[in-house]
């Protein structure tokens, strides 16, 4: 167990190094910072002095190096474009992103379960066609538009909901909440939509696949025969056999959730981390991109190192297998 | 009477009180920092015009105005000039503006940790001669010095003592990065960078308020798509800038109202004069055809602006004949046609030049830096077909794109300049002065273009008092630059704000949104 546990820590960690290079490589090819951080009326020698400050006149590799150690010391250096320490400007925007991605999942998970079972118990009914239909368009319409339609319907045609932004939020302590005021729960809608749509749907019709594989079992037919009510059979029995492939998708899809936020927070000027990463990107901030997309592969690498960890205390086989490996 | 004189009163609170009102506007970038020395760029000194204030002021119409400063004259034959300072105006923490501050502003701005160090090359010395004199030595006469100042702004000096921030810093950001404290007629009470940056009136301003605003909120929307329906949705009542393409839907709206103008920035074509051979030809690999100044003309020739204006800009910008817009000082009135749209003349210079069949250029173009940058380098890359000389375009973000001009990467080259002084001296100095490094002259001149009297002119220029003669010489350069095409100006870049149908502003060429003249009505 100890063995399999260091050598999964250890490749996630090797996984991390190489995204962090690669990561270090491209940034050359966003552009040159320079120019934005000094004014029109800048010299040729205000460039050179800036780049050798910054750094920036040395190999990838070394600026890798320096981050790396910098980095290990919870020092992830300073944001170009805002003069303040990337550490706390990444604290200011994760809880914008990590409600708003709790809010979709959510949605996602309750109502694509909830649409999935009734599909499937009423696989030929119009309705169930209908949303099966309609389950179309979140998996193929791009976020982007998705989210540029909500906003025409709901806030410019109907008035209803904000067009963008946060609403109001409330500080808890180094939180900000925008659940406990109504304008925040008013954001949240349009943009937990747009950005749960497509994990909604995908969950929905791996749920409905999966139940109608399940009712077709002969223990479901032995549970009707005893006469258990359908209420009883459709969720005690047959959604829980469902679940397990469910819940692994679902767990992988939490990362991409997080990261996919950025083409929603793009739409909703959602003040998250996703957002901050865009604008690092139109203005070269190397601190702020380095540090985002070694969060992103933290999370990811996380989760897929807690995934496997489970697979091993769940699935006995992968523990015989190594055993013998060995 | 006295009773007639007290309701009139209460009825004039009432009124105003009625008229109060909470405004909102977007824009697509934040302002980076709150400090107004650490950055030279138009969203940070634009958003600071309403906290912070400097000796001059410019007005709706862009001239200077008095504001920290009563009143200013020369000192002397031009060794400097001589600021009254306005009395009895306070900082918004309630400390009182002197000379002091004055003078610690300069030594703050022109520090090395500034960006706007430039702004004082021409400063020898500054001398507080009392609480309210100073005296602003110059190393030459220098006619625009007040001119060139607009948006050089005072801090206090004791608060920035206090708050251990005496010198601006970028790299690791102090108190006044995130913090204002100035004299104008707004002061900051909150600030989220990227967020939302709120305003309030300061009631110790010094001028009489002409705006109807109690709270005033700025956020940054990116997404242009989404700026648009925050303003038809009434989520916020102004938006700067609005699409061109979505002009034609918002005018179409009786609830928005769109107002149109044009910016100080000139669009241009750039030529690299000084390369020996073209980088991207397919035949001509050891001679530069726009070294020839009949090429550059048969450019200039084969280019149709008012086609361009017309179907990619909407009809919403004004083709430019200088290096600056009509609007700016020291613009040459008898130099404002620019050379017609005339393939056929382009054809003939070509030929003259001996090139009657043509050549292939690579043509460098940004693709986010300025209004449909890259729709326009494709209409002129057309257009250039049509006259035999096949450009193949290469259109990148605007961080790839000047290290691409650094670098001569390029035959021809797409640049916009809007002129930090609104002063036709600005673009000669930076644009048509020949490149050097000491005297900080040319610094934009990526092309190497030369020409001998303007380097000599430019000087004279600079120190020329007498508006006449100033006159007279910027007209010469603008001849000379004209006559040998150093670079061909095509138009003056649009300027549209979006806003409810409820507020009166003013739009300034300089794109600066000046709440203090903002009324919700």
């Amino acid at each position: 167990m100890l063995a399999f546990v260091i050598q999964r820590v250890a490749q996630s960690a090797l996984v991390l190094l190489i995204v962090g290079l690669v990561a270090f490589s491209m940034f050359r090819f966003v552009g040159d910072p320079i120019d934005n951080m000094l004014g029109q009326e800048r010299t040729q020698a205000d460039i050179e002095r800036l780049r050798t400050t910054l750094g920036l006149d040395q190999p990838f590799p070394v600026q890798y190096y320096k981050f790396l150690a910098n980095a290990a010391q919870g020092n992830f250096g300073v944001s170009y474009r805002q003069g303040r320490p990337v550490s706390d400007i990444l604290m200011e925007r994760a809880p914008a992103t990590l409600e708003l991605a709790a809010v979709s999942g959510f949605l996602a998970i309750s109502i694509g379960i909830g649409l999935g079972v009734f599909t499937a118990i009423r696989r030929d009914g119009f309705a169930a066609n209908a949303i099966m239909s309609i389950s179309l368009i979140g998996v193929s319409l791009p976020t982007f538009l998705i989210g540029i339609l909500l906003i025409y319907l709901f806030s410019v045609e109907l008035g209803w909901l904000p067009s963008f932004g946060r609403g109001d939020t409330v500080q808890l302590g180094g939180w900000s909440t925008g659940f406990l005021t109504k304008s925040g729960l008013l954001a949240l809608i349009l943009p937990s939509i747009t950005l749960g749509l497509y994990q909604m749907t995908l969950i929905m019709r791996l749920v409905r696949s999966e139940m109608l594989e399940v009712l077709r079992q002969d223990y479901i037919r032995f549970a009707r025969a005893r006469g258990l009510r359908e209420r009883t059979v459709n969720f005690r029995h047959a959604l829980k056999n469902t679940l397990v492939p469910v819940i692994t998708v679902t767990g992988l899809q939490l990362g991409s959730i997080i990261a996919f936020a950025i083409i929603t927070e793009t739409v909703f000027q959602w003040p998250g981390v996703g957002l901050l990463f865009i604008n690092a990107i139109q203005f070269v901030d190397i601190p702020v991109m380095a540090a985002y997309l070694m969060l992103i592969s933290v999370m990811f690498v996380g989760i897929n190192l807690i995934v496997d960890l489970l697979y091993f205390t769940i699935d006995p086989r992968l523990r015989v297998d190594r055993t013998k490996a060995h | 009477m006295l009773r007639s004189i007290s309701a009139t009163a209460l009825a004039l609170v009432a009124a105003q009180a009625a008229h109060a009102a909470d405004f909102t506007w977007a824009s697509n970038t934040d302002p980076q920092t709150m400090d107004p020395h650490a950055v030279n760029s138009a969203p940070v000194l634009g958003f600071l015009n309403n906290v912070y204030e400097g000796l001059v002021r410019r007005g709706k119409d862009m001239t200077i105005e008095p504001a920290l400063a009563t009143g200013w004259e020369p000192i002397g034959d031009g060794e400097g000039w001589r600021f009254i300072l306005r009395q009895g105006v306070t900082f918004q923490d309630g400390s009182a503006f002197t000379a002091q501050d004055v003078l610690f502003s300069y030594e703050r701005a022109s520090s090395e940790e500034a960006d706007t160090r430039s702004w004082f090359a021409p400063v020898s010395q500054v001398n507080v001669v009392d609480d309210f004199t100073i005296d602003i030595m110059t190393t030459a006469p220098n006619p625009i010095f007040p001119d060139s100042i607009a948006n050089w702004m005072i801090m206090d000096s004791g608060w920035a003592e206090a708050n251990d921030a005496t010198r601006p810093d970028k790299d690791q950001g102090n108190f006044a990065t995130l913090n204002a404290n100035g004299t104008g007629a707004f002061r900051v009470t909150a600030r989220e960078p990227g967020l939302r940056t709120v305003l309030e009136p300061f009631d110790g301003w010094w001028g009489t308020p002409e705006h109807n605003i109690t709270r005033a909120e700025f956020t940054p929307i990116q997404n242009p798509a989404t700026a648009v329906a925050a303003l038809l949705s009434g989520d916020v009542d102004f938006i700067n800038p609005v699409p061109i393409q979505d002009v034609a839907r918002l005018k179409a709206d009786p609830s928005v109202e769109v107002i149109q103008g044009i910016e100080a920035r000139i669009i241009m074509l750039g030529f690299p004069h000084e390369a020996d051979a073209l980088k991207y030809s397919a035949e001509t690999s050891d001679t530069n055809p726009f070294a020839d100044v009949r090429v550059r003309r048969a450019v200039a020739h084969a280019i149709n602006v008012p086609a361009i204006l017309q179907t990619i800009m909407r009809g919403s910008a004004e083709p430019a004949s200088q290096l600056v817009s009509a609007a700016m000082r020291g613009y040459t009135p008898s130099l404002s046609d620019r050379p017609a749209h005339d393939p056929d003349a382009a054809r003939a210079l070509l030929a003259e030049a001996g090139y009657p069949d043509g050549f292939s250029f690579g043509l460098k173009c940004p693709n986010d830096r300025y209004l449909n940058d890259e729709a326009v380098c494709q209409a002129i890359t057309g257009m250039l077909a049509q006259v035999g000389i096949k450009a193949t375009l290469d259109a990148m973000p605007v961080q790839n794109y000047w290290p691409e001009l650094r670098a001569d990467n390029y035959d021809m080259y797409l640049l916009g300049w809007s002129p930090g002084t609104f002063d036709a001296e600005h673009p000669i100095r930076f644009l048509a002065a020949t490149p050097n490094e000491d005297a900080k002259l040319g610094s934009w001149n990526f092309g190497g273009y030369s020409n001998a009297r303007v380097d000599e002119l430019l000087p004279m220029i600079q120190s020329e008092i007498d508006d006449t003669k100033r006159q007279a010489m910027l007209d010469e350069t603008a001849r000379i630059l004209q006559e040998e095409v150093a670079y061909v100006p095509l138009y003056v870049q649009p300027l549209v704000w979006g806003t409810k149908a409820d507020i009166d502003l003013t739009q300034r060429p300089d794109d600066f949104f000046i709440l203090r003249w903002v009324t919700v009505n």
